[in-house]
């Protein structure tokens, strides 16, 4: 896993509510999903994953429920509820604000 | 927001199902990562382990999520409750000693913290009392004294700090007309009494000014208490007409419950709703005359006037006053009145406070010990759950948790513990103690007990918890067994705790030695009376029936004449009062034939009255001269008895009998004057007091008095007279009440029973303290021999003998107790002032007491040591061997 980065403080959370938009997963499917659509750059530290969906679901913008797994074991699947795409939209336009003005330092540097 | 509060609300409720839960999707993850990795084609072990590498700490992740729930610390804290519950049920003698020690301290702490709260911090019960004052005179001989009448009247008109001011007198009152005549407690009051603390009638009112005048006095307030069992709680009782002292009164109100009494000085009466009646002080005589002194002042101040201020305006007026009427030399005193109410007892609940204060601190000491020696026992338990991963501060946490579970549960027995205690405590209190009736365990004394079974928990449970927390997992789990090598520090820190405890128990066994020494001086104090076999009673003569003198002479006459003569009596007598009673009535300003007072000091005496018995009924030994006899009577030439303190200050040397005293303003004739015609022996006022005070004696049969005690000194048990002096009594006259008939000995125990209260209660609190050390002691011992065994072992393969072992063991318990009992020694006597004023006849550094603390104290630490320097001694070296 040489090459992958962690991620900046402050991502996960959006991070994690785009890899549920498109439908319900569980945590080790949306770990790996992460790693898998990044090109294996980003690397969710595990530790960190179950914490953070918990504290999601607190907060109201993911659900639970218990379902089957494609290997027939029961497993946890989290799902975007409506106030969580309102919180992704808006993480994901100040994340494209954020990563616009920090390009523009950058090449105006 | 709502979503939030659902979720915790859910977390804590369905905690168990929210924690499987938890664990099946932590391990639904694990195996996902397993398969993985064996589809890339590892073996199962290996892909096992790393996924383990790749999750982290299983432990830590859960933690992480509790907290993620935001329901983490109740979560937690019930969590490490129930599993102290169960490492206390797994241990029970360990759980055992440590509660019930803990119990007893926490409960013997909030015991006397409850009579500090009832005494001490409780309000007084009436309207803004800090504003209270009482007030009174004082001289260079009567440093505290009673205000005359008079001159109350003056401060009353001219003051300008006070927004009220009263006066008031004990004067009992005989109730009589229905039944069995008797005797009330009462106070005449001047008018607006009740209003200066702040209290109005439930039913009627208060007496207004005009009651002060003569003649306008026959009016009464009454107590709710005799409002309810003397006349039914009627609701019409206002105007009714009552017999007291034989004379028409009328009810003119009725005081609410919960009417205290602020407390006096002069025949004091006990605090609490102990008062029947108040009637108006009306103002006779001449207002020039202002040598009698006999009132109790209480006052307002006005808002924002200091005492300071309130004291320079009093002693102004007082000064105009001398100027006017001759009557200089006095001072004014203003006391607060809470001062006055717990000044005397302050000193001994502070002193008690803090020696209970010290048996809690022993049994942190001791507590923690016991910890200590279970986090060796445990550190292989911490060290697997660190190595699992769980974070240091949660091990800390659930350390800290145990110990608070321990103290909490020793509280809670506490309290019960508590709950007996107070009442014991109060009916070991002496009678006059102020407001023992407000002692409970109260709402504070709750929230006093659960504040310091916390602080105990983290006092004691600290050092142990970071002990063990501070575990180095590889090695904890290397360790074994042994458990040797790392608890060198630990050693030390348990030593140095049985030291400090030690030294605590000698501070308190030498307060209880040095308040044991105080109760026996005063005990085998020659108390110059014989109060054995001598019953007492009060009989009050009203004055409506008892006009004059002779009236009151008759009757006293009539009746010691008959008492003397009932079968199994030896000598009866009256007189103005009893010994150690608090009687301190005095005269001044009298003159001393041949002899000139001091500058600016009058010849000053207590002033008392005797019948011809009253000296040999109370065993008061006439040592020149003679008594009084039936001779004494008015008209005969004046006699006069006077104590032997007398006879030193104003005769010293001098041979006394025969010398003169006049008592009139101006003697001229010989009528005027007194002879001294015996000595008798000295009585102090109290027993504990410094010296007996110059006190003389007029024969009753010349002045009449009409308040007098009777005291019957007899040949056998002398309750069989009770009844006889009842019926005597009414045969002379019907309607006279017979009050406080007491035996000699009880009223002069009561006297002791402060320093007896003050002596069991340090006595119980350094046994406790001893307890504890000793059992602190044990426990170091026991440890380390448990720890050396397998030395001890070796040593006796070597050739040791075994009282070289036991030797060595008990030097270190000497040690021990020998640096403990040093240190309570020098702390003891840095300590020495604090008991001062609460011992007597003993020095704060008395040899004797401090000599026995240094032989009792290492002989408890070496019988504590005993028993583990025996196992020590049959140590069997191959047992030792095979633990190796």
């Amino acid at each position: 896993m040489t090459g992958s980065i962690e991620l900046p403080q402050g991502t996960l959370d959006l991070i994690l509510l785009r890899a549920l938009l498109s439908g319900p997963q569980h945590g080790w499917a949306i770990s790996e999903r992460v790693q898998q659509v990044s090109s294996e750059v980003l690397s969710i530290q595990q530790g960190s994953l179950y914490p953070a969906l918990h504290r999601l679901e607190r907060r109201g913008w993911i659900k639970a429920e218990w379902g089957i797994s494609d290997n027939n074991r029961r497993a946890k699947y989290y799902e975007l509820t409506r106030a969580g795409r309102q919180q992704l939209d808006r993480e994901t336009e100040a994340w494209r604000k954020l990563a616009i003005a920090v390009e523009q330092v950058l090449e105006g540097a | 927001m709502l979503n939030d509060f659902r979720y915790r609300t859910r977390a804590l409720l369905k905690h168990k199902q929210v924690e499987d839960e938890l664990d099946q999707e932590l391990r639904f993850h694990f195996d996902q990562q397993v398969a993985k990795y064996m589809r890339s084609g590892m073996k199962e072990d290996d892909a096992k382990r790393a996924a383990r590498i790749a999750f982290g700490g299983h432990e830590q992740v859960k933690e992480d999520c509790r907290e993620a729930r935001g329901t983490s610390f109740i979560e937690l804290t019930l969590d490490d409750a129930k599993y102290a519950l169960r490492q206390l049920w797994a241990n029970p003698t360990f759980s055992l000693v440590l509660i019930a020690t803990l119990a007893l301290s926490i409960g013997a702490n909030s015991a006397i913290f409850s009579v500090i709260d009832g005494v001490l911090l409780k309000r007084l019960p009436y309207a803004q009392p800090e504003r209270l004052v009482r007030l009174f005179l004082s001289s260079s001989a009567f440093p505290k004294f009673p205000l005359n009448p008079w001159d109350f009247l003056d401060f009353r008109a001219r003051n300008r700090s006070f927004e009220s001011m009263a006066a008031f007198t004990r004067s009992d009152m005989q109730l009589s007309g229905e039944g069995e005549p008797v005797r009330l407690n009462g106070f005449a009051v001047t008018s607006g009494y009740f209003r200066v603390l702040g209290l109005h009638p439930q039913i009627g009112r208060e007496f207004d000014f005009q009651a002060e005048i003569p003649g306008n006095g026959q009016q009464v307030v009454i107590s709710d208490r005799l409002w309810r069992t003397r006349f039914g709680a009627d609701p019409n009782i206002l105007g009714r007409k009552v017999t007291l002292n034989m004379l028409p009164f009328t009810i003119v109100g009725v005081m609410p419950a919960g009417t205290e009494h602020p407390g006096n000085v002069y025949h004091a009466l006990a605090y609490g709703e102990s008062v029947d009646v108040w009637w108006p002080f009306t103002f006779r005589g001449n207002s020039n005359q202002r040598a009698s002194h006999f009132m109790e002042g209480i006052a307002r101040l006005k808002p924002g006037v200091s005492t300071e201020q309130a004291r320079g305006d009093m002693n102004a007026i007082m000064a105009q006053v001398a100027h006017e009427h001759h009557n200089g030399g006095w001072s004014v005193l203003v006391i607060p009145l809470y001062s006055e109410v717990v000044g005397s007892t302050r000193r001994m609940l502070l002193v008690l406070f803090g020696a209970v204060g010290i048996v809690l601190l022993i049994a942190c000491a001791n507590a923690a010990n016991l910890l200590l020696a279970r986090a060796s026992a445990r550190q292989r338990e911490i060290a697997v759950r660190l190595a699992m991963g769980a974070p240091r501060l949660r091990v800390l946490r659930q350390l800290l948790t145990e110990s608070l579970v321990i103290s909490i549960t020793g509280g809670a027995l506490g309290l019960i513990l508590a709950y007996g205690g107070v009442r014991a405590l109060v009916s070991l209190l002496p009678a006059d103690f102020p407001r023992a009736h407000d002692i409970h365990v109260s709402a504070p004394v709750l929230a006093f007990t659960f504040v310091v079974s916390l602080l105990t928990g983290i006092l004691f449970g600290m050092a142990p918890a970071l002990q063990a927390s501070r575990t180095d997992p590889k090695q904890g789990l290397q360790q074994g067994s042994r458990g040797a090598t790392a608890s060198r520090h630990q050693n030390r820190l348990r030593s140095a705790l049985v030291v400090a405890e030690v030294s605590l128990a000698c501070v308190l066994l030498i307060g209880a030695g040095l308040m044991l020494r105080t109760f026996l001086n005063l005990l085998h104090l020659d108390p110059g009376f014989r109060e054995d076999h001598v019953l007492t009673a009060t009989l009050s003569l009203p004055h409506a029936r008892y006009k004059s003198d002779d009236q009151t002479i008759h009757f006293y006459d009539r009746l010691v004449t008959t008492l003397n003569q009932l079968p199994g009596v030896e000598t009866a007598g009256a007189g103005s009062d009893l010994p150690w009673t608090g009687y301190d009535e005095n005269d001044g300003g009298f003159t001393i034939e041949g002899k000139k007072p001091p500058a600016h000091e009058d010849f000053h005496a207590r002033y008392h009255m005797a019948t011809p018995g009253y000296f040999s009924a109370m065993g008061i030994p006439v040592l020149e001269g003679r008594s009084f006899t039936e001779a004494d009577k008015k008209g005969a030439p004046s006699a006069l008895i006077i104590n032997q303190a007398m006879a030193k200050k104003y005769w010293p040397g001098e041979d006394v009998i025969g010398k003169r005293v006049s008592f009139a303003d101006n003697p001229k004739k010989d009528d005027d004057w007194m002879t001294v015609v015996g000595i008798v022996g000295d009585v102090k006022d109290e027993p504990n007091s410094a010296s007996a005070e110059p006190a003389f004696w007029w024969s009753d049969y010349e002045v009449s008095e009409s308040d007098m005690v009777i005291a019957i000194r007899t040949k056998s048990d002398p309750r069989q007279v009770a009844d006889s002096l009842r019926s005597t009594v009414h045969q002379i006259d019907p309607e006279l009440a017979v009050a406080d008939v007491k035996l000699m000995d009880a009223v002069a125990g009561a006297s002791l029973s402060t320093p007896r209260f003050t002596f069991v209660l340090v006595g119980m609190f350094a046994a406790l303290a001893i307890l504890l050390a000793g059992i602190g002691a044990y426990g170091v011992i026991a440890y380390t021999v448990t720890q050396r065994t397998s030395e001890f072992g070796l040593r006796v393969a070597l050739g040791a003998q075994r009282k070289d072992l036991l030797r060595m063991v008990l030097a270190q318990a000497a040690r021990l107790a020998i640096s403990g009992t040093v240190l309570g020694l020098v702390l003891a006597l840095s300590l020495g002032r604090v008991v001062q004023t609460l011992i007597y006849g003993v020095s704060a550094a008395d040899p004797l007491v401090f000599v026995s603390v240094v032989l009792l104290v290492p002989a408890v630490a070496l019988l504590a040591a005993w028993i583990p320097a025996r196992r020590a001694a049959r140590s069997d070296p191959m047992q030792a061997l095979r633990t190796e």
